[in-house]
């Protein structure tokens, strides 16, 4: 069950999308996301800092001050010829030292080592935009707490309280990984650790064989021919569905009524909810 | 001429045709029990007229053999070899790849007769769908944009010629479709928005025979009057990722495309965006557009439409009709008359939120409320879609469509908020999913029967049909199943070491049935004893 949350991830997402994002951030996760997405080695940031500092006077009034392009000059970040570069000065040393008068682009005399500066901003720039998974996320706390409250209220006050099992949550997590998780609870979210794991979400089944004899336990694994579950001893044990006529296998899952309300929830519900939620540090 | 003259013609023309391999006018009428193509043969259907294993044997299927496919440290994927490809099948012997790997494995035992590795210059490595075979020569695409030609026989390299440019973020993996002398390429790459486009190449030399772009490139051509300005449509994606389809009598090849760029910023690209995110049916001889139809008008939620366009001919209100249909990324089933592009069927296959109705000529109208917000956008399906690649079948005994789905939620985010964005402008967040095989009704779109796999997880595997009343596929457990294509009753499966991860595909030869199945780096094969 929760292995095939994982696979979720690998086999689903195919060709276009990529592997959910690092939970920590931590280099480690961030390097595995670059190669996946192909992304070269980033430049050296000394080097970026450098070159953001020469771009912005002497490029930015016409390719913009992040190079996505101004007033005159087009925009970098996706240039094929800046592309080509790949941070190297070689493909940008010719068109910065001769402009391209034609299209009113004068000379500029930088130096080698500024050029290289330049060109290791320029690949940052273009790195920024393809590496998708490091994208910030804006405000995301926009809702109604009154209305989220009222909601809550509602639908969630008999399982949840505030001052009980959700008080500081809001502290706990930041406001995008709060809302994937108030939204279905998993031990992480696409956006980092959504905070420990809960053995409240822990999905139980019970098994009643032909003979009556019960097995109850956390569900391992199902599907349509066999079920395991660990009982309280810490136990194994599994059937074969076909083996066992007669066999009865209940599952429990307290992530349900969650379920039930993703099915539900409006976008301002789900705005709502987590503002009232944000008022939890 | 003399007799011994004609003799000698007849004897080498023989010569020369054993000696060459899959001749592509074969592929028009494939022999029963071969598989020369991705999907079998240029239908796409996916039903295979062997009979050998039907519904009152299949429970008796053994393991014949299998192959594990190694590529060495690192190779494949990131994620470890992953077997995505459907192997063809050509005198005993079958052909399959994962990135910058291609094999030839003996078909009736599994011995590995040669392995080929490209020296790839990187690219996402996510997966390759297989080989096209015309004659003797071997074609597959690599994740840094070559298409390469290697002997069939062989493997020994004959060229390798660049489709796409890496530094722009192309990757490439469809398996190439071979028509006469035409070889069909595709390419993928949403990082750094660039245009989608198929090409055609020369099977001799690998040289462009003709070039379609996915968007128009000026204003005034046709299509322009659906972007806003020239910078957004040769910015505008529409990746041609996954191997299409071919009518021989009506001369026409059948391609999905790929979503808009930015992917998930679409309000630097108002308008509908042709021909991203469309079925388009194109004159394979010139590349010429004949028709289009676009299932996903502007889309922003990653909802490429690349998804196997599949040809068979059926009665519609008592009249026989030539149709193309998909079950599409998006959630919504299409059949359309292939002839035209026009309309017939249009009807959601998952419940899905992100739609206002259908409009008069069968297209799902978007909801501007559902497109990813800076605060998120709560969407059914999920970014990877109801359905993806795996690909579906189609049965003409039981006249149902069936395709792997994923039921989804996830919240989408805006990220780039100025009035051009770059990238994809925007992440999603899934939250749930799960998976089922559905069967649907050409005719209605109604859902015949659907079988929910237990437990969580967004997993999707490929199916086969055979005449032998048994469809083929996989479940979320690593299980291999075979159901009863009328019924959706489960009438056999075999616990494999990971997810039935390709296309299953079938073959005969000594007169012996073979199921072959794609799991992780393994291919399983299965006889009756």
């Amino acid at each position: 069950m929760f292995f095939a949350v994982a696979l979720c991830a690998s086999q689903q997402q195919q060709d276009a999308p990529a592997p959910p994002p690092p939970p920590d951030q931590s280099a480690a996760m961030k390097e595995a996301v670059r190669n996946f997405l192909a992304i070269g080695a980033p430049p050296n940031p000394e080097a970026v800092k450098r070159g953001q500092a020469l771009f912005v006077p002497n490029c930015g009034f016409c390719h913009g001050t992040n190079a996505h392009g101004g007033n005159s000059g087009p925009d970098l970040v996706r240039s094929v010829l800046v592309l080509h570069d790949q941070g190297t000065g070689k493909e940008i040393t010719p068109v910065i030292r001769n402009g391209r008068p034609a299209k009113g682009m004068p000379p500029f005399t930088l130096t080698d080592p500024q050029i290289l500066d330049i060109a290791a901003f320029l690949l940052s720039r273009n790195q920024a935009a393809a590496n998708r998974m490091e994208y910030q996320l804006q405000n995301v706390v926009t809702g109604d707490p009154k209305l989220g409250e009222q909601y809550f209220t509602a639908h969630c006050a008999s399982c949840h309280s505030p001052t009980g099992d959700l008080a500081h949550i809001a502290s706990k997590m930041d406001a995008p990984a709060l809302q994937s998780r108030f939204l279905y609870p998993r031990d992480q979210s696409f956006f980092g650790p959504s905070g420990p794991p809960n053995p409240r979400s822990q999905v139980t089944v019970d098994v009643t064989l032909a003979s009556g004899q019960t097995f109850s336990g956390a569900l391992n694994h199902i599907d349509d021919f066999s079920v395991a579950l660990t009982d309280q001893s810490g136990q194994h044990h599994s059937w074969l569905l076909e083996s066992e006529p007669g066999i009865r296998v209940q599952v429990h899952n307290p992530l349900q009524p969650h379920l039930d309300l993703l099915k539900q929830y409006t976008d301002a519900d789900m705005h709502n909810i987590l503002a009232y939620l944000e008022t939890m540090k | 001429m003399k007799l011994s003259h004609l003799a000698l013609l007849f004897i080498s023309s023989i010569l020369t045709i054993s000696a060459q391999g899959l001749d592509p006018a074969s592929i028009i009428h494939p022999e029963k029990g071969s598989w020369p193509t991705y999907n079998g043969d240029y239908s796409g259907r996916r039903f295979s007229a062997l009979d050998q294993i039907n519904a009152h044997n299949v429970h008796d299927l053994k393991l014949a053999w299998l192959y594990h496919a190694q590529a060495g440290p690192g190779g494949g994927s990131p994620f470890g070899v992953e077997i995505k490809s459907t192997p063809l099948q050509i005198d005993g012997v079958l052909y399959f790849t994962v990135p910058d790997h291609a094999w030839a494995v003996d078909a009736r035992t599994g011995r590995e007769i040669w392995h080929y590795k490209w020296q790839s210059k990187g690219g996402i490595h996510t997966g390759n769908r297989g080989v096209g075979i015309y004659h003797d020569w071997l074609f597959f695409e690599t994740p840094d944009d070559h298409l390469i030609s290697l002997d069939k026989n062989s493997g020994k390299f004959r060229w390798a010629v660049e489709i796409a440019d890496l530094a722009q973020e192309y990757f490439s993996t469809p398996a190439p479709l071979v028509i006469g002398n035409h070889i069909i390429v595709g390419v993928g790459g949403d990082s750094l928005d660039v245009p989608g486009f198929l090409e055609s190449r020369d099977p001799e030399t690998g040289s462009v025979q003709w070039r379609w772009n996915t968007e128009p490139i000026k204003k005034g051509d046709p299509g322009s009057e659906t972007w806003p300005d020239e910078q957004s449509m040769t910015h505008g994606g529409g990746m041609t990722w996954l191997t299409g389809t071919y009518d021989p009598e009506l001369n026409l090849l059948y391609w999905g495309t790929g979503n808009p760029n930015p992917v998930h910023a679409g309000q630097g690209r108002k308008g509908d965006n042709l021909w991203t995110c469309s079925i388009v049916a194109l004159n394979p001889n010139t590349g010429k557009l004949v028709w289009w139809f676009q299932p996903s008008p502007h889309d922003t939620h990653d909802w490429d439409n690349i998804e196997e366009p599949v040809l068979f001919d059926a009665e519609i209100n008592g009249e026989k009709r030539k149709l193309l249909a998909q079950a599409a990324r998006n959630g919504y089933f299409f059949v359309l008359d292939r002839t035209n592009g026009k309309s017939l069927v249009t009807a959601p296959f998952i419940d899905l939120n992100w739609s206002k109705g259908v409009d008069s000529i069968g297209r799902p109208i978007p909801d501007p409320a559902k497109e990813p917000k800076t605060d998120g956008a709560l969407v059914i399906p999920a970014s990877g879609g109801a359905t993806n690649w795996p690909p579906p079948s189609y049965n003409p005994e039981t006249g149902l469509f069936y395709v792997s789905s994923s039921p989804s939620y996830s919240v989408y985010y805006l990220t780039d908020t100025t009035a051009h964005p770059e990238g994809y402008g925007g992440r999603d967040s899934g939250l749930w999913a799960e998976s089922a095989l559905k069967a649907i009704d050409i005719k209605t779109g109604k859902i015949r029967w659907s079988h929910t796999f237990p437990g969580e997880g967004g997993s999707l595997s490929g199916i086969l049909n055979t005449a032998g009343h048994v469809l083929f596929t996989g479940d979320p457990s690593g299980n291999a199943i075979a159901f009863d294509p009328a019924s959706g009753k489960i009438l056999w499966h075999a616990a494999l070491t990971s997810t039935v991860s390709n296309g299953p595909m079938t073959y005969e030869l000594d007169k012996k049935q073979y199921l072959v199945i794609g799991a992780g780096d393994m291919l399983y094969a299965f006889t009756l004893p």
